[in-house]
């Protein structure tokens, strides 16, 4: 009885969940006239989709989001890397140093999004996808830290110490143990910072145009003074959610690999 | 030459407290020694300042005469064996073996030539190509050691190596860690708190406690003259008895008399413990010296069963004597009889203990009242 009790609840649970993106599936798949019908599938199409990159510039703003998360991440791994390992093994500037990177997460985004596109204006590089790129890197930097830190603190120090009285230095232990070692947690940082990024609309609304607008930017616009577009803001997102969910299964792969396969007992 | 010298070497931690305190200790060429001690008394400490992966807070550390305070554990050619054996996981058990090699830019060839050798010597050659992951315990701690191996290096540092391995896997280890040591004829420090790998394997035993050394010396030697309670009990299981006692008379009456027991002082260590007479003491017996059977010179007691340990080769009998008349609970004592003598739990047995070995403590200090050795083994 229990377990009916239960699985009745996680129904609901994925109901609730899943409902609302089908329902989105089936509007991008019906004739523009029909997505308010009551009726299930009352004919299936691929206007929608056609009409999305014809009639707007939403092939553009994909290809841009593609570019601006790829970017924000492969720039912002690096220093994630570097600055996690650094916590994670060293005294570097204490807890208080860990919760100072923290913190700055802490603040609402609408706080940072002015200073930022004052900075950028100056630079020149407001509606930029660079000025994007380095916005992001920037923004997510703390939280990929954070991800980071826990990775290399689950990495037996006794490794690098082995690494380092075999004849490496300690930046050889980094670069040659620790970081092969901890790839699929690099990965996986790397997964997280993509999809932060392609989700993210204020700062993308801020700081890029017409020409660098990305996908939350692109649907956003698809809401006219003659009402929302139903039909291509559900193709539109459709779209927007396959990166996401090809993402989550890359990252789940290598979460679940887990990290010291049998270095240490 | 591969010696390795700590003169007054500390290790002080930010916060005060000292992990190592003081250790001065002459390690020579070729020599195997344990360094023994529960956990967090330095062992461990001290090894990593040997390999150079801890600091040295103040004191000299010296390998081949030379002082290596700030050389880099890579310059200093030492292999370090560990606990969790550390090998590499994205690389095959060869690589894993070469990587010191390969760190030091010696030619392939030769890289696979020691290789070669060394997977030899600890049957590892099937296994060349495996992860570590596809191998057992004992297979990953042979790879940790033929990685020491392959390098030729001044000297081998094991921290705990064996720890990790189910018994019988460690008794064979154990052999063959003195057979390596015989046959590459390298300085060994091993780090250990397994009593039976200090007393069978090393050269010389130093025994740690909240991070100092309190005791060096060849194994049978600590044994028989241990320098205060805590080696006494320390070094084998069971334990030494230490039993609440006082010296009373003098010339030919002095006697240890303590709670349900009274020990005529035999006769070659009188003049030792002349001076103690009127004092209080601690009495120390270990377990192997106390006898189903009288012998002339024993002294009998009566000991109430309170567990029976029957190990096949021996019986470990649990009791104890006394009334607690002093306050205290009555006193525990165990003894090794032989595996044929058994006794029901509750039961009271005489035994007879020979008081030869005899320890006295100084209840305060701890430490072992100096007394002539009574070893037989000298070598």
């Amino acid at each position: 009885m229990r377990r009916i009790g239960l699985h009745l609840g996680l129904l609901f649970a994925c109901a609730v969940i899943l409902v609302p993106l089908l329902w989105v599936v089936r509007t991008s798949l019906l004739p523009e006239h029909l997505s308010y019908s009551p009726e299930l599938m009352p004919a299936v199409t691929l206007d929608n989709y056609v009409a999305l990159f014809t009639s707007t510039r939403y092939g553009q703003s994909y290809l841009n989001s593609l570019i601006v998360a790829f970017g924000s991440v492969v720039v912002a791994l690096p220093f994630a890397a570097m600055t996690g390992y650094a916590f994670a093994r060293f005294k570097t500037s204490g807890r208080a140093g860990r919760f100072a990177v923290l913190a700055t997460q802490m603040l609402p985004p609408v706080a940072i999004v002015l200073p930022a596109f004052a900075l950028l204006r100056t630079v020149g590089l407001t509606n930029s996808l660079t000025g994007l790129i380095i916005v992001y890197a920037a923004v997510n930097l703390p939280f990929l830290i954070w991800i980071l830190m826990g990775f290399f603190e689950g990495i037996p120090v006794d490794l690098e110490w082995a690494a380092q009285t075999d004849g490496a230095t300690a930046w050889g232990a980094f670069w040659r143990i620790v970081l092969p070692v901890s790839l699929p947690g690099i990965a996986a940082a790397g997964v997280l910072g993509f999809i932060l990024t392609w989700n993210e609309f204020l700062f993308a609304l801020v700081l890029s145009g017409p020409q660098t607008a990305t996908v939350p930017v692109a649907l956003a616009a698809l809401q006219t003074s003659n009402g929302v577009q139903i039909a291509k803001v559900s193709a539109g997102v459709v779209l927007a959610v396959l990166p996401l969910v090809i993402a989550s299964r890359f990252i789940q792969r290598f979460i679940v690999q887990g990290l010291t396969f049998g270095s240490v007992k | 030459m591969s010696s390795i010298e700590l003169d007054h070497v500390s290790k002080l931690y930010a916060n005060g407290a000292y992990g190592v305190r003081d250790v001065d200790l002459s390690i020579g060429e070729g020599e195997f020694v344990i360094f023994l001690g529960p956990s967090g008394c330095g062992k461990s400490t001290t090894l990593r300042m040997i390999a150079g992966l801890e600091g040295i807070s103040s004191g000299d550390l010296r390998i081949g005469g030379r002082s290596v305070n700030n050389v880099a554990p890579r310059d200093r050619n030492i292999a370090v064996v560990f606990q969790s054996y550390a090998l590499y996981p994205h690389m095959s058990v060869r690589d894993n073996m070469g990587f010191g090699l390969k760190m030091r830019g010696v030619a392939r060839p030769l890289i696979e030539e020691k290789i070669r050798e060394a997977a030899g010597l600890l049957g590892l050659t099937p296994y060349l190509d495996r992860k570590p992951a596809a191998l057992s315990g004992g297979q990953r701690q042979r790879v940790a050691l033929g990685r020491a191996i392959v390098r030729d290096p001044v000297a081998f540092l094991l921290d705990e190596p064996l720890s990790n391995l189910d018994a019988q896997l460690r008794a064979e280890m154990r052999l063959e860690l003195v057979k390596l040591h015989r046959r590459l004829g390298r300085t060994i420090v091993h780090v250990t708190h397994d009593q039976v790998e200090a007393m069978t394997m090393g050269d010389r035993i130093c025994i740690m406690r909240e991070g100092r050394m309190i005791q060096v010396g060849k194994p049978l030697e600590v044994y028989a003259d241990p320098v205060d309670t805590f080696v006494a009990r320390f070094l084998a299981t069971p334990p030494m008895n230490l039993l609440p006692a006082r010296v009373e008379g003098r010339g030919d009456d002095l006697a240890v008399i303590g709670d349900g027991f009274t020990v005529e002082v035999p006769q070659m260590h009188r003049a030792a413990y002349a001076g103690l007479a009127g004092r209080e003491v601690i009495f120390g017996l270990r377990p192997e010296d106390l006898h189903e059977a009288p012998q002339p010179g024993f002294s009998p007691i009566e000991v109430s069963v309170v567990a029976m340990e029957s190990l096949g080769v021996e019986n470990i009998l649990v009791g104890q004597i006394g009334t607690g008349a002093s306050g205290g609970k009555p006193l525990e004592i165990s003894a090794r009889l032989s595996r044929h003598f058994t006794a029901p739990v509750g039961a009271r047995v005489p035994l007879h203990l020979d008081p030869r070995p005899m320890h006295l403590f100084d209840p305060e200090t701890t430490r072992a009242f100096p007394r002539p050795s009574l070893r037989l083994v000298t070598n």
